[in-house]
């Protein structure tokens, strides 16, 4: 793009407003892009001050917003992400004057003003950190100010159904809900999703673009997990997973990182064919799932040991740790048909099993394992303490996992 | 304005605290960085371009046994012959007080 000065940023402005081009518009206010940088030569030391001048120059806000669109690359431009953040917040108060008077076609404006938004956000709590203040009010602020453009976008009740500014309610969640987790206060959250709740009129999630649904659905997802909702959180996360662009392979892998260990509670493994196309997720959940058909306790837990940094960084650890029962009821599932499939097996058949593995356990322990894997449904019977014996349903003795009606349950 | 530069990513990147690598945990590329769900590169896309067409006519959430041959959900094995099963047979019946019943 040839060097632009003021003037012909004013004429592209209001080109793209006549002409309703939503991209275009966005273009032009990306603070990042060349012909900002050579917007800012044009001025010497650009403030709001000095370049009143502009005022009235074209129709309200634009005049402003285009002010301070100069601004804000100033302030980036000189490394001062702070102020910019703060020009930026302003620029977009400025801009939701005009977004609530017009129809959808605004919205790839809305979605690039607030990416950039938190951008700065995020840049601004960087360099506060850097000045020794903790903290990210920045980002916090940021969510507030995405959540003023939800209302904005929730409240359209006068732009035709498919020129609704309703349609960029899902892509303005999700940018919300990046940014609490981005600072951790997903809490916060609630509010947001409450907000959906009570408006009945915003269309259905599955009618939104492919890459609104799919990013709602993967933060929803997330949510339920953190939140212990297992079973919403697998919901979610495989319809994030089905919908998601092929080509989109990180964000896959960001899906399936969550969605595996909760297929697995479903007793779905992962087929080899999913695992070679993502080597990273192979790597921590091949050792796993390996132990887990093989009933193989002592790999299962050395695989635990192994990745806990890991999987401690990802909020995933107390879950793999609860799917040790998966392994160890393959394990006395082992011992049953090893002994015939029988009705009647002796506890300290479990026993020798258990201490094969590598597990140091008393009689007493084993038996007490037992208990509970019956008293979770893994299998089907009952002990008779007195004769030291396992007696097992004749039929269905070990259920099949994915025929277990809640494999989600806290137990 | 390059370091102002608001990619989050590049900018995470620099931040993140160094990663004390030891042998023992493998690297996990994407799964390591303290990063967000990525935009999309576009908007919009077809069945055809997704994992639905992985399906076979089934609906998300299900298993090989039903279509999905991603998952798995059938892997029950009666038929055991590893080491580890071998060797639990043999000292089942070395102890002797199990009834084999066959």
């Amino acid at each position: 793009m040839p060097a632009m000065n003021f003037s012909t940023f004013l004429m592209q402005i209001a080109d793209a407003l006549r002409k309703e081009k939503g991209p275009e518009l966005a273009y032009l206010l990306r603070p990042m892009e060349e012909h900002g940088k050579s917007l800012i030569k044009e001025f010497r030391n650009p403030t709001r001050q000095s370049l009143s001048y502009y005022e009235g120059s074209m129709e309200s806000p634009w005049d402003e917003i285009a002010i301070q669109y100069v601004l804000v690359v100033n302030h980036c431009a000189k490394r001062r992400a702070i102020e910019a953040f703060k020009e930026e917040c302003t620029l977009i108060s400025l801009f939701f004057r005009y977004f609530t008077t017009k129809t959808g076609w605004t919205l790839p404006a809305l979605f690039s003003i607030l990416r950039d938004l938190r951008d700065l956000a995020f840049d601004a709590d960087l360099e506060a950190r850097q000045r020794g203040q903790e903290g990210t009010e920045n980002m916090e602020e940021a969510a507030r100010v995405i959540s003023k453009a939800f209302t904005n976008c929730v409240t359209d009740r006068m732009s035709p159904k498919a020129e609704s500014r309703k349609w960029g309610v899902y892509y303005v969640v999700g940018l919300i809900l990046k940014s609490y987790f981005r600072v951790k206060r997903i809490s916060l959250a609630k509010n947001i999703l409450r907000a959906i709740d009570a408006n009945p009129d915003i269309p259905p999630l599955d009618q939104y673009p492919r890459s609104h649904q799919v990013t709602y659905r993967y933060y929803i997802g997330m949510l339920s997990f953190l939140n212990e909702d297992l079973a919403k959180s697998e919901q979610e996360l495989t319809l994030a997973f089905y919908h998601c662009h092929i080509g989109a392979k990180t964000n896959l892998e960001r899906i399936l990182t969550y969605l595996i260990p909760l297929r697995i509670f479903r007793g779905h493994l992962p087929s080899r064919e999913l695992l070679d196309r993502f080597p990273a997720i192979d790597d921590l959940y091949s050792p796993f799932i390996t132990a887990i058909r093989r009933g193989d306790v002592h790999d299962y837990d050395a695989a635990l040991d192994r990745f806990e940094r890991r999987l401690v960084d990802l909020n995933l650890f107390l879950t793999m740790e609860r799917g040790r029962e998966l392994c160890v009821r393959e394990l006395f599932r082992r011992v049953w048909v090893v002994s015939g499939k029988g009705t009647r097996v002796m506890v300290s058949s479990f026993h020798t099993a258990l201490q094969l593995a590598g597990e140091d356990v008393s009689v007493e322990e084993a038996e007490c394992l037992v208990a509970n894997m019956i008293y979770k449904g893994y299998i089907r019977g009952y002990i008779s303490h007195g004769q030291q014996t396992v007696v097992l349903a004749a039929a269905n003795t070990f259920p099949k996992l994915a025929d277990r009606p809640s494999p989600y349950a806290v137990l | 304005m390059s370091a102002a530069a608001s990619s989050s990513s590049s900018a995470s990147a620099k931040v993140a605290e160094p990663l004390k690598e030891d042998e023992s945990q493998p690297a996990l590329g994407v799964l390591e960085e303290d990063d967000e769900f990525e935009e999309f590169a576009v908007a919009d896309w077809d069945d055809s371009q997704t994992n639905l067409a992985h399906l076979e006519g089934t609906a998300p959430g299900s298993a090989k046994s039903k279509g999905d041959k991603l998952w798995e959900d059938n892997w029950d094995d009666d038929d055991i012959e590893d080491d580890f099963s071998v060797q639990l047979r043999q000292e089942l019946t070395k102890k002797g007080g199990e009834p084999m019943q066959h």
